[in-house]
């Protein structure tokens, strides 16, 4: 479990989350939204410690200031929403550094099982930064998918922090990512990613929280959270939320004031 | 002959794996190839070394020493002086200074995360050579308990001072969240350079005449002046920061991937960036302090070692320290052959072969990255 209670952040005495409650529970993958610029990346890194905050934050019933960083490293991989590389390194030489915190017994071939995982076996050996922007996100993803790629050790769940990871991937590689994350929530681990899109997030997250205006404005099941009412206050605009009879995945349509 | 022959098998590798990745090839370790380059550059060193040994005005052969070595036959006091006072010093000093620019221009590149970063170009190495000036000038006012506890260290440790403080200033002015501007660093290095500069003037007019002259041939760039006690003076600083260097080899490679990023994987950030400027200031200033300003090795010696092996430092620190020792010995022999019997300040051959490489490294970055 990840909880983070009463959150708050100012950055240089701006106020950008106002006491935000959170949280995700492991085994389940827990979808973040909301408009842009509304708070999510700040609480994202609120969690990982990255930005000064006030309130309460445990990750597995932990006290995080109690962790060292090396500890930290341990039970969390963090996908940041963009990521830069110094230096000509390959692809398999990236993922590999997820691997830095040296906590794996057998690491010979996780690099290459994580790069399969994302869809990038056989890019191991190209130059990361000769790699396309959906490539990067993806290979980033495998360092991140290698760093904790047991969901659970010693009954003790990992975590996945991940902001926006399919912003820039095509369709099939969003499902690919998408499966990849469930998979691990249903081995133990848990899942906290931050998306835009909002269909996608109904199929897979068993939980989602909407941010808005640096507030936690609803959270919970999917069918309770994506109301019409909530989205179309949180985005600003007119949204309609449906379900489709098979298997009653709810999907969630724009109404622009000219096709009304 | 094989070596040769799979180094170009392996870098062809790296070059083609675009087209491999079907194929599902076994996976080329860069890692295994540049662990073979610490032995071919190892190798190289001790070749190079023998060459420096053996060469000199005087007309002293190494050879014939040697077979009177090995005959148990006693050596004339020429030949003592020459290869045991003179060349063997200056071999081993040789050897330091080369290894100490090029490890601390690896670690200032991975720290700053810039191939540019060089301590001598960015006004570290000034900050060093303006220590050591205060040293030499001001040395008499140091009180003499403090003068007799250091002894003979005085001018490399001021040496380190200043190229720490420098090193620091630096840090703070041009990298912001983690992300340095090249262009800040670079002018930010002409300013601490022109600075230094500046009271060095002023020092060097309140210099004695004894004072002008360890000034003018300290200030010359040469490792002429190598004596067993500079050797000993000097050395444990270098190790110290080559040792420690190497502690940090796994956190800088992490760091490539920016500081937030670095911390997620557990490395002490901090830590590491305060080990980081310590290293430099201690390699730069023990190398500024014995040999006066020597430039280029630092940035040429990681650059051609990174599109060799790539970026990886487990290797990349052991590598440097062969190939800039490796290179300084060349440049060495160099500045002693040209205009033999006469010397070459050694700082004028690194900069004649340094100093087209860098313009080819800004010359190939241009256009790819905005400064
Ligand atoms: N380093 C910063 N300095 C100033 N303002 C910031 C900084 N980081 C984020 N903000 C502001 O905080 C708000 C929330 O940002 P963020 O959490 O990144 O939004 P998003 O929900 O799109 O991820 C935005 O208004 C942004 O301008
Ligand atoms: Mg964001």
């Amino acid at each position: 479990m990840i909880k983070a209670q009463s959150i708050a952040v100012k950055i240089g005495g701006k106020p950008i989350l106002h006491g935000v409650n959170f949280q995700a529970k492991a085994g389940e993958v827990t979808v973040v939204v909301g408009p842009n610029g509304s708070g999510k990346t700040t609480l994202l890194r609120a969690i990982t410690d990255e930005v000064a905050w006030n309130g309460h934050i445990q990750i597995n019933d932990r006290d995080i200031h109690d962790y060292k960083s090396w500890e930290l490293a341990a039970v969390r991989g963090v996908l940041p929403q963009t990521a830069t590389l110094a230096f000509p390194f390959t692809v398999i030489e990236v993922v590999r550094m997820g691997l830095l915190s040296g906590i794996h017994s057998t690491t010979d071939t996780l690099a290459e099982q994580a790069l399969a995982r994302v869809g990038l076996a056989g890019y191991a050996l190209r130059f990361f930064q000769e790699l396309s922007g959906g490539e990067q996100q993806r290979a980033h993803l495998a360092r991140v998918l290698c760093q904790v790629w047991e969901p659970v050790v010693d009954g003790v769940p990992r975590w996945l922090l991940l902001d926006e990871p399919v912003a820039s991937l095509d369709i099939g590689h969003q499902l690919l990512i998408m499966d990849c994350l469930q998979n691990f929530a249903a081995r133990g681990g848990g899942v906290i990613a931050v998306m835009h899109d909002l269909n996608l997030t109904a199929m897979i997250a068993d939980a989602v929280t909407i941010i808005s205006g640096g507030q936690a404005i609803a959270s919970g099941a999917v069918e309770d959270v994506f109301t019409d009412q909530s989205l179309s206050t949180a985005y600003h605009c007119q949204l309609r939320s449906n379900t489709l009879p098979p298997k009653h995945s709810a999907f969630i349509l724009p109404q622009t004031a000219s096709l009304a | 002959m094989r070596f040769w022959t799979s180094a170009l098998r392996y870098t062809k590798t790296d070059m083609l794996a675009a087209d491999n990745i079907s194929g599902g090839a076994r996976i080329v370790d860069r890692r295994q190839w540049a662990r073979k380059v610490h032995i071919l550059s190892a190798i190289f060193l001790a070749l190079t070394a023998v060459i420096s040994l053996a060469s000199g005005p005087t007309g002293t052969s190494l050879w014939s020493a040697l077979i009177k070595i090995v005959t148990e036959e006693p050596l004339s006091t020429l030949e003592l002086i020459v290869l045991r006072d003179i060349r063997l010093p200056r071999l081993i000093l040789g050897i330091m200074v080369g290894a100490a620019l090029a490890v601390s221009g690896v670690v200032m590149q991975g720290l700053f995360r810039n191939p540019l970063a060089d301590p001598g170009l960015v006004g570290v190495g000034a900050g060093a050579g303006l220590g050591a000036i205060f040293a030499i000038v001001l040395g008499g006012l140091v009180p003499l308990w403090i003068g007799n506890l250091i002894g003979n260290a005085l001018i490399p440790i001021a040496a380190f001072c200043g190229g720490w403080l420098s090193t620091i200033i630096l840090y703070r002015v041009s990298t912001r969240r983690g992300r340095t501007s090249v262009a800040t660093m670079l002018l930010a290095g002409i300013a601490l350079g022109a600075l230094a500069g500046a009271v060095s003037g002023i020092l060097v007019y309140m210099a004695d005449d004894q004072q002008l002259r360890d000034l003018t041939f300290w200030g010359l760039g040469s490792l002429a002046g190598a004596t067993w006690s500079k050797v000993m003076i000097a050395g444990p600083l270098i190790a110290l920061a080559i040792i420690g260097s190497l502690f940090l080899r796994r956190g800088l490679n992490g760091l490539a991937l920016g500081e937030a990023t670095a911390s997620h994987l557990g490395i002490p950030v901090q830590r590491l960036k305060s080990g980081s400027i310590l290293i430099v200031a201690a390699a730069t200033g023990a190398a500024v302090a014995v040999s006066g300003g020597i430039g280029f090795i630092g940035i040429v010696v990681p650059h051609l070692l990174r599109l060799a092996t790539g970026p990886d430092h487990e290797t990349l620190l052991v590598n440097a320290a062969l190939l800039g020792a490796t290179l300084l010995l060349g440049a060495d022999i160099i500045s002693r052959m040209i205009i033999a019997p006469a010397e070459l300040p050694i700082g004028i051959v690194t900069a004649v072969l340094g100093a087209p490489v860098f313009l080819w490294i800004l010359l190939r970055r241009r256009g790819l990255v905005d400064m």
